[in-house]
Formats: structure tokens, sequence, C-alpha cells
């Protein structure tokens, strides 16, 4: 581990400026829970560590009807996770909120961190000089590969960590960013990036550029959401697949629906095409299992993994017949 | 009381161990039953429960001494490569560095049996050893690591058994890649395939696991003059003091080894670590006390693990499930230096078999050795071996339980002599009735709906008897208050306590009186290391030894003191009065504070094993679980522990046994694994994330049942040991309890998500 300054500015723009100065060679810091083990491994050596939290007025939900809901970055997860209004109208991001981690990194662990934390890919976090460090080659591309993507990968073949990011995709979600002293808003599935584009990174974010808000435009009355996550064990423990729903139902049929799926893909994962199926449904049992057979139709599993097809497929039926069928 | 000295025989795997032990001349009158004792059998708190949770207990890696200075050290991160060169010369000239040492100062130390040095440049795992750093700080330290530079000649790496074993691969060791074959045979496999009505045979394979205990491996060293003590987090004092004074050329007497408390070892720290004899050396040259501690890393790369499996079980049986022959072909890797992976003991041992044939091969790979870990080989053997015998009960259309009782023997199968006792019987039948074992599925999978449940069994059998030598003084002071001594450790299992509770309850005293200390090799009689589930039974019977000394002791002491015939005392409650003249009483702190010196002391000795008898532990653990066919996850619902172990000594810190060794049985069962990298032979599990272990939340509802009361043939405690049978058979139970569910066997453990998924996949 190197030795670093620790930069605690009072004011977004303070920060700003601080971190958009190329030359500082800063990091962003807010519950640290992934930043401090990236540091304590020598993957990252910043000469400076500028702490958001003592930030004011980045930790707010706010919700107003027709408008939707707001989260700002610096809000802890478990915040999220027992938000009424967030259970009661976002359910699937309550409840993704709930499955991250342990109870000690939500209490830690910030909503702008969360979306922002690097890969878990083990070679990544051990000592490999693979591609998304600069490196020549992936290992994992034909090594331990059990836990990595089925679709979107090349050359590298992480899957985004992230749960509430799945949540926040299926939400159609908006990212506010900050930069020097201008902010711009864009939405969730702009802000994530495919190796094919950046293998280095995970998101669009320029260098120093801060998440400062989440802006979630509101449901229909009525609209339902949830969050299935499988994990090989029962806490503290990253998704292995998980999927997100949120559906509006007009009768007995889907009016809309959207589905994200994660530990899928290098982004949080979704396709138009099923999204599509989903308008105007007459939902029941035939129809959702026409819809699982044909989710991830072009994945190309790499040799440990060919089961997360299987189960991306089994969750989305189980998602939808929990929210349609069993409501 | 008179005393003989013996050679002492017991019984660990193949070896019969010998060794020369004092024992009471005679047998003794054995310890009351439990329903007559206040204190053993009961619900006792731990004696050293108040320090653990306030904070107070100060372990082997909180000790801090005055100008003490650290150690770390530096490891291969290559899995094969010779050392060309190394240049500490930056990492000296960094503030605060005290001194470095590498192959080029320090002499030839042989380790691993000879195989490797403590600074061998032939690098055979990335986790082998390459220098050793004393700084002010352990930061210090640390930055130092990185700046020393060495040249290494990289050479090709094996990490597998399978590709180890091939003709042309690269070679660990000048004599290849294959370690002491473990061979059997009892009566003649081939005549007994050939008596075979039904003939089974299927390949199971387990992977490797890693102890990873609470507390590091850590070590704290100080030298007085040419006298050395070390602060150890040890199972084993007297090894670690042993194979200290080996390495540096001392008698055992200038080395003393002490540990108070521990954060577990499960088997990973039976024996000295090559980072003690550095610290050693270090502090040797720099004058100055050193702690040297692993760190998370290193205690998955370095530090021991169960090694892997694959085992081929066949078995040959009579139609009515009479077994004809069995034999157990099987190999697994030890990691780069000696150490054993052979599986077969169960299958060997537990069911009445006349016609035996086993051939296991250990293998050396470039990965970190193997060491002991609870109940070595049995655990992965007890799993493919229940696993297969689940089957063939299905094959023959008997009930697994009606199968294992066909075959149960009453005699030991390999010195064919009986036991002490064996109540393997009354496990199965409170167990199978507190499961619901009639409610298991009569054909596995045959449940509609996605969730589906089972239920499985597996049996157990482990030693645990204990054996002499083990010795425990016990000295009772003026004030009343009793203090023993013994050179056993508490490794977190209750040691302390259950001492304490037998003097209490002999000595017929407050328990709150009695006080132990434990773990040093310096001051304190000599008894065993904490494995094997070998402790309560060796050192319980030294105590209770003890404690009846003390009470005869006291007894002619106040006899001359009362002026009456030692025939018409009474002891009782902690006085001692004539049985005829009330007004001649005495407490016992009384006697104490009569005589001259002020304090008693005796000392007590672990009895003789008895002759003629097989000393084993059994047990059968039942399993209740829910498969979720979509997800392929597992949830263990219930496990219930049914286990003949003799007597109870603290219903408490039993418990505390099974719990821990049930979720390790689950975590081993359903999750954890180390995983190498092929391609570079890298360990990519070297943190509690990757590396998974069972949380609070994966425990099962656990009950403990235990069917054996004393068995005072032993001795007069009639203790067996319970730390590793408690794990022994949970993987197995698992594993025939997910059969149950869902009809398909998993043959590989662990059982994951994948796995079932695949296999439900391709059987639809
Ligand atoms: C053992 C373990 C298990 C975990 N399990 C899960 C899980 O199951 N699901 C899950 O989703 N996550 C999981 N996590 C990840 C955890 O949720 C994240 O570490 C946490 O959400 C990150 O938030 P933080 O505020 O601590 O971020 P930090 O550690 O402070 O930062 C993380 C990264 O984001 C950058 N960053 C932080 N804030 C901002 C910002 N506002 N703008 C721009 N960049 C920023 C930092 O520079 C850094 O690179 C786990 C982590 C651990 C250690
Ligand atoms: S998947 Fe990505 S992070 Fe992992 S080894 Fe390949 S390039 Fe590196």
């Amino acid at each position: 581990m190197k030795d670093f300054n620790y930069i605690q500015p009072d004011s977004l723009s303070q920060a700003g400026k601080y971190l958009s100065n190329r030359n500082n060679d800063a990091v962003i810091l807010s519950g640290g829970t992934d930043l401090l083990s990236l540091i304590k491994e020598n993957i990252y050596t910043n000469e400076n560590v500028v702490n958001l939290k003592t930030i004011p007025n980045l930790n707010n939900i706010k919700y107003k009807k027709g408008e939707g809901l707001t989260i700002g970055a610096l809000t802890k997860i478990s915040d999220v996770a027992e938000s009424k209004i967030i259970k009661e109208k976002f359910t699937v991001l309550a409840e993704a909120a709930k499955e991250i981690a342990s109870l000690q990194l939500r209490n830690m662990g910030t909503v702008g961190g969360n979306i922002c934390q690097r890969p878990r890919c083990w070679y990544y976090r051990e000592d490999f000089d693979c591609i998304k460090k600069g490196g020549g080659e992936c290992f994992a591309y034909q090594g331990e590969n059990k836990y990595h993507c089925i679709i979107g990968g090349g050359p590298c073949y992480i899957v985004h960590p992230s749960d509430l990011a799945v949540a926040l995709t299926a939400l159609d979600a908006k990212v506010k960013l900050f930069f020097d002293d201008s902010s711009r808003i864009i939405p969730i599935h702009e802000f994530f990036i495919l190796p094919e584009d950046d293998y280095l990174f995970e998101n669009i974010l320029r260098d120093g550029e801060i998440v400062t808000e989440i802006i979630i435009p509101d449901l229909p009355d009525g609209a339902k959401s949830s969050y299935i996550k499988i994990k090989e064990r029962e806490t503290w423990d990253f998704a292995v697949v998980s999927a997100a729903a949120v559906i509006s139902k007009k009768g007995s049929n889907i009016k809309s629906g959207k589905i994200a799926y994660g530990g899928v893909a290098p982004i949080p994962w979704t396709e138009e095409i099923i999204n599509k199926s989903l308008k105007n449904l007459n939902a029941d049992k035939n129809e959702i299992e026409k819809i699982s057979k044909i989710i991830l139709a072009d994945a190309e599993p790499l040799e440990k993994n060919k089961y997360k097809v299987i189960l991306a497929k089994n969750l989305v039926k189980r998602i939808l017949t929990n929210l349609v069928l069993d409501a | 009381m008179s005393r003989k000295i013996i050679k002492s025989k017991y019984d660990l795997y193949e070896e019969k161990i010998e060794t020369i032990a004092e024992v009471p001349s005679e047998k003794e009158k054995p310890l009351a039953p439990n329903s007559k004792l206040k204190y053993v059998g009961k619900d006792v708190n731990r004696y050293d429960g108040y320090d653990k949770v306030s904070g107070s207990a100060i372990y082997t890696i909180d000790k801090v001494l005055p100008n003490m200075v650290f150690a770390r050290v530096m490891v291969s991160p290559h899995p094969h490569a010779k050392i060309k060169s190394i240049d500490v010369s930056k990492a000296l000239k960094l503030k605060g560095v005290l001194h470095i040492i590498t192959n080029e100062n320090t002499s030839e130390i042989p380790w691993y049996y000879n195989t490797s040095k403590l600074f061998d440049k032939h690098l055979r795992y990335q986790g082998d050893e390459v220098a050793c750093v004393a700084a002010e700080t352990e930061k210090i330290a640390e930055e130092a690591l990185s700046l020393i530079k060495v040249e290494y000649e990289i050479m090709p790496h094996v990490v597998t058994a399978e590709s180890a074993m091939k003709e042309n691969a690269p070679k660990i060791h000048n004599n290849g890649n294959f370690g002491r074959p473990s061979e059997y045979t009892r009566g003649n496999f081939d005549e007994g395939i050939k008596q075979a009505d039904v003939t089974i045979e299927d390949t199971f394979t387990t992977q490797v696991e890693v102890h990873n205990p609470t507390e590091v491996h850590c070590s704290v060293v100080n030298w007085d003059g040419g006298k050395l003590t070390v602060w150890d987090s040890t199972q084993s004092i007297f090894s670690v003091r042993d194979n200290v004074a080996q390495s540096l050329g001392l008698n055992a007497s200038d080395v003393r080894v002490v540990k108070k408390y521990m954060g577990g070892g499960f088997g990973s720290k039976l024996e000295a670590g090559k980072y003690t004899v550095m610290a050693a050396l270090l502090a040797k040259k720099i004058g100055r006390p050193v702690k040297a501690a692993m760190n998370r890393r290193e205690m998955n790369l370095s530090v021991g693990n169960r090694p892997d499996s694959n085992q081929t079980i066949t078995i040959g049986t009579k139609k009515d499930g009479t077994f004809t022959a069995m034999s157990h072909i099987a190999y697994g890797v030890m990691g780069a230096y000696p150490s054993g992976s052979s599986s077969y003991w169960p299958l060997r041992s537990i069911y009445k078999c006349p016609n035996i044939k086993i051939d296991n091969k250990s293998i050396y790979i470039n990965a970190g050795r193997a060491r002991p870990f609870r109940a070595p080989g049995h655990v992965q053997g007890t799993f493919a071996l229940e696993s297969i015998i689940d089957d063939l009960a299905l094959k023959l259309g008997m009930d697994p339980i009606e199968l294992r009782l066909k075959n149960y023997t009453e005699v030991d199968q390999d010195g064919d002599v009986p036991y002490t006792s064996k109540l393997l019987k009354e496990a199965y039948e409170k167990g199978a009735e507190e499961i619901g074992w009639k409610n298991r599925n009569k054909i596995p999978g045959s449940q509609t709906g996605e969730i589906k449940t089972g239920i499985g069994m597996a049996s157990q059998i482990w030693w645990g008897g204990g054996a002499p030598p083990s010795y425990a003084t016990l000295k009772l002071n003026s004030d009343g208050s009793a203090k023993i001594f013994s050179g056993t450790q508490d490794i977190g299992t209750g040691t302390y306590t259950f001492m304490q509770q037998i003097a209490a309850d002999v000595l017929e005293i407050p328990i709150d009186k009695v006080n132990v200390d434990l773990g040093d090799t310096g001051t304190m009689p000599y008894s065993g290391g904490s494995g094997g589930s070998m402790t309560a039974p060796s050192v319980s019977p030294a105590v209770y030894d003890a404690a009846i000394q003390m009470k005869q002791k006291l007894i002619s002491n106040a006899a001359a003191i009362l002026e009456v015939d030692e025939s018409n005392l009474i002891y009782s409650s902690g006085n001692i009065s004539s049985k005829n003249d009330s007004s001649k009483s005495i407490e016992i702190k009384d006697v104490v504070g009569k005589i001259h010196e002020r304090v008693l002391v005796t000392t007590g000795a672990r009895n003789e094993n008895p002759n003629g008898y097989a000393i084993n532990s059994f047990g059968a653990q039942f399993a209740k679980v829910e498969v979720d066919t979509m997800t392929g996850i597992v949830r263990v619902k219930k496990i219930v522990a049914a286990h003949d172990i003799g007597r109870v000594l603290n219903r408490k810190t039993l418990e505390n046994q099974f719990y821990g060794g049930v979720i390790m049985g689950l975590g081993y069962a359903l999750m954890e694994n180390r995983v190498i990298d092929d391609y570079t032979g890298k360990v990519l599990t070297t943190n509690l994330h990757d590396y998974k272990m069972p949380t609070m939340q994966d425990m099962p509802d656990i009950k403990v049942i235990i069917v054996s009361e004393e068995d005072n043939l032993i001795s007069p405690t009639g203790v067996k040991g319970i730390g590793e049978p408690a794990m022994i058979p949970t993987p197995g139970a698992i594993a025939n309890a997910v059969f149950n569910a869902i009809g398909v066997r998993i043959k590989s453990l662990p059982i994951t998500p994948d796995k079932i998924l695949e296999a439900l996949n391709s059987k639809s």
C-alpha cells in the first residue's frame, strides 16, 4: 500500500476544482469500502485521496409525485434499503440495496460508490497484469471464468458487480455528473460502457468527474417491481446472476415492462426485444415461459459459466411469475 | 498413589504411536455419573468467556513487548522458480529496517522432513519463503519487501494431480511427484467381487479446503541470554518447542513456548512455522523482541489445507446387502512438500467387510503444502463412501440405514478386537427419529414443484480416545482456592473449563474457586498437542487423578491435625470431619493453612489404555435440505448430530464444537474451494470473499443428541473426543440429502448452483 494525502473538501465546487486538475493524481473516496481495498492491494497508487463525505447535502432522498425520486450520491446503501418511499414505490431498488454485501458494508457504502465500484474479477483483484490493468491478456477468458460474463464480453470479460446498477437500469434512471464546476445528466444505460468501447473503465466518467445524484422517473400508480439475486451463500456475496423487473399492468395484461440482469455482462444488461415483447402482453404461464426461453439468445458463455444462461432464464421466469401471476 | 512406567500405544491411521509414559499403576474408581455431579456435564460457562467477550484476553497476535520490532516474510510470486540472485541493499537502506535474512546469510536449516530448507533457492510454490525483514514497524517491513530485488529463473509448474502424474510432468522433487503411497489389503478383493451379486463403482472428487482460522499464524519471540521464549498461536506448545530447538540447535529446555488464548487452528497450527524460526534468528541478531505475523493472503497460500481427492470406490454385495468386497483407489494433492492426502480410512474401518483393497497416492504439485485439517482424510472419505452406499441402497431397493445396519460390526475390522463401546445403532435410531427419516422421499427427486426437500444421512468413525502421557498439576491454597497447571492448551474448545469442572466436582468446592493455567512448556507438566480430538480424553483423567490424590492428601493431613484416624474421617463439601465426633471437623482451606508450606500440590497422570480393545467414537448426522431447482441453491434447514462420544463434560462447549463442526462441514459441502489458475499456477482465492466460507445466515438449525454416557473402559472420566467427529459426517449427509431431494447425484464437492443446474439440465 502506498501512502497518500487525505483531502477533505467542504464543497462540491472545491472538490470539483481539485479533482479536475490532472496533476493532482487524485481519486474519489466515498464510503471507502471498495477504494481502500484497491489501495491496499496496490491496484490504485494515487497520490491524493479526496473524501466526499465532508461535502454537505449529497445524501438526501427526495420524492415528488409525478416527477420522481432523486438520491444523493453519498446516500448510504442502508438508507436506500430502509427508505419508506423506496420500499413502497421503487421496491426493486430497496430489494437490490438489501441484497448488497453485509449490514456493515451497507452502512458505510454509498450509492455513488456502489455504481462506480471496480470489478471483482479475481484476476483483476490479484496480482495479474491483465488487460483491464493495462496488460496484454485476459486471464479469465480461458482460465477460471465461472463468475464471468456470458454476453457483451471482449476483450475483458468481467461482470458489473453493482446490484443497485441493475435495479437502476430497470427503473430507467439517470445519473447526474459534476466536473470542474459544471454538471451533466445522462441516462444510466449510457453511463455504463462495454469493454469493446473502453476496457480500462466500466463507465464514461472522465478522470475526476463526480457522480452527485441519481434521478429516477416516477412510476405509474400500481407499477410493481422486484429484484432477485442468486449468490452462493446467504449474505456477503456478489450476484452470480440477478434480475430486476419493473412492470405496469392493465387488468391482467402487462402494459409495459423492463427487465435488467446482473452478473451476465460487463454492464447491467437489458434486452430491447424482451422489453418490447412485454408490451401489452397477456401474461399467462405460457407467455412467461416463452419469454424466458428467448432471453439472452445471443449469449456466448465461456467454458465454465454455461450455467449462467440457464440461471438467467429461470430467474426471469420466476420474477415475472412473482410479479404478474402470483400477485 | 503408585505409578508405573509403560510403553503407551495409540492408533492413529496406520501409525502405532508408542511413547514412554508414567501412569497410575492401578485402575482408579471412575468419576461419578453426570447425574450425581454438580458441574460436570452441565451448561457451565467458559472459564475464559469474560476475558474473550470483554476484549481483555491477550491473544498472541495482540502481544506487545517493550522494544518489540516486526518481521514480514517475502514469498515467491511464482509457483515454481529458482532464485538466481537476491539484492537486499536497497531495502536495507530504508529507514527503520533493522535486518534482513535470506539463503545468503542464513545457515542451512532443514525443513519439511529434509526435502527443503528454511530458505531454499528452489521455490516450489507461490508462497515459498524468500526473505524475512525485521523493521521498527510492520509497515516499514512491508515496504522493505517491495525493495528487495530477486532474480528468478522461472520453471514450468504443475498445479493439478492429473498433470503432475503424467510421465513428462515437470518434477517438483528430484525423485518425482509421487509421495509415499498408502496401500492395504484385507482378504482377497477379487475373490470377494466374485462372490458378489451386485457391484457398484463410482468416482467422487473433493476440493482443496483452507483452514482460515480467525487468528492468523503468528509468533512473538524474545531472547534472554541463550534462552528463547516464544509466544505462539499454536495447537501444540511442546511440538513448537521441539521444532524450534532443533532448528536453532538449542536444547529443548532452553526454549519456552507460551500460548494462552487462541483464535482457532483446525490442524494448521500443530507444527512450528518458518516465520517463528526466522523471527528468532532476527531477534538474536538485533537483540530485540520480534513479532512475526502472517496476513490473510499468506494464510490462504502457505499454512496448510485439506488436500483434494479423486476417489474411485467399488463395493460388491450379496442381494441382501452383505458386503463381500470393497476397494478405494484414490489420489490427491499434498502440495509442494511431503504430507498425506489419503482418504480411505472410513472405508477400511466402519463397516464389516472381509475383502478390502486400498491404493491411495499422494501427489506433489506447485502449491502450498497440506497439513492436518479437522479429521484428515475422513471428511472427504466419508463423503465418497456414504454417497456410494446410498446409491447402492437404492440399487438394492433397501433403506439406506438398513443397508448400513446389515454391515454393522461389533469388532474392529483391523485388529479383530471389540470396541470399548459402540453406540452407532442408537445414534441411527435417535437421529432418524429426530429428523423424521420416514418422511424422506422414497423415490429420490420425486417431489413436484420448484423447491424440493430431501433428507439424507451419513455415519462417522474416528479415534479420539486419548492416551498417556498427559499430566496435570493441582495446587490447593490456604484461601480454599485451587489452581491447575497443565502443558496442554485451550484452542477455543473449552479445555480450561472442563478442568475447572472436574476439580470442583471431585473436591466438592465451588467452581469459581478453581483457576486454570495452560500453555507454557517452561513451567507446566507435559500434555499433548490439541489435535486428533485427543485433548479432553487425554488430560481430563489426569486432572481427575490429581484431584483424587489431593482429596487423599487432605484427608491424611486432616487426620494428623485433628488426631483422628484416617479411616474415621469423611470428606464432604470441602469439609473433613470425624464420623463419630462432630466437634472434630475442619474445612479444607484450614487444613492447608495449618501445614508448613500453606499449599498442597499433586500431579495427576492419564491412565494406560485398556489392552484388547479398540477405542473409537461413532456418530451419524442427518440433514434436511431444500434445493431450489430453478437456481441450484441448496439451503440446509436442519442437521441432527447423533453421536457416541462417551461422557459429556460440558454441554455448552460440547454444543459449540458441534455447531463449529457442522458449519465447517456445510462450508466444505457447499462453497469453500481453493481455486488455482492452471495457466499461471497462482491462487485466485486469497481473501475471504473469493474463498467463500459460510456466514451466520447459512447456519441451519442444529440439534445435538448424545447417545452415550461415560465409557469407563477407556478412563475414569470416560470421555471420547468430539472436535473432529462433529464435522466428519456433515458433508456426506448433506450430499445424500441433496440426492434425495433432486434425484441426481452430485459427485463432486462443493455442491454449488452451477453443478446442480447443469446436472438437472442434462437429466431433463
Ligand atoms: C466483501 C464485499 C462484498 C460486497 N458485496 C456487494 C454486493 O453484493 N453487491 C454490490 O452491489 N456491492 C457489493 N460490494 C461493494 C460495495 O457495495 C461497494 O464497495 C460500495 O457500494 C462502494 O461504495 P463506497 O461508498 O464505499 O465507495 P468507495 O469505496 O468510496 O468508492 C468506490 C469507487 O467508486 C469511486 N467513487 C466513489 N464515489 C464516487 C462518486 N460519487 N463519483 C465518482 N466516483 C466515485 C471511487 O473512486 C472508487 O473507485 C461488496 C463489497 C465488499 C467489500
Ligand atoms: S475479465 Fe477483465 S479484469 Fe478479468 S482478467 Fe480478463 S481483462 Fe482482467
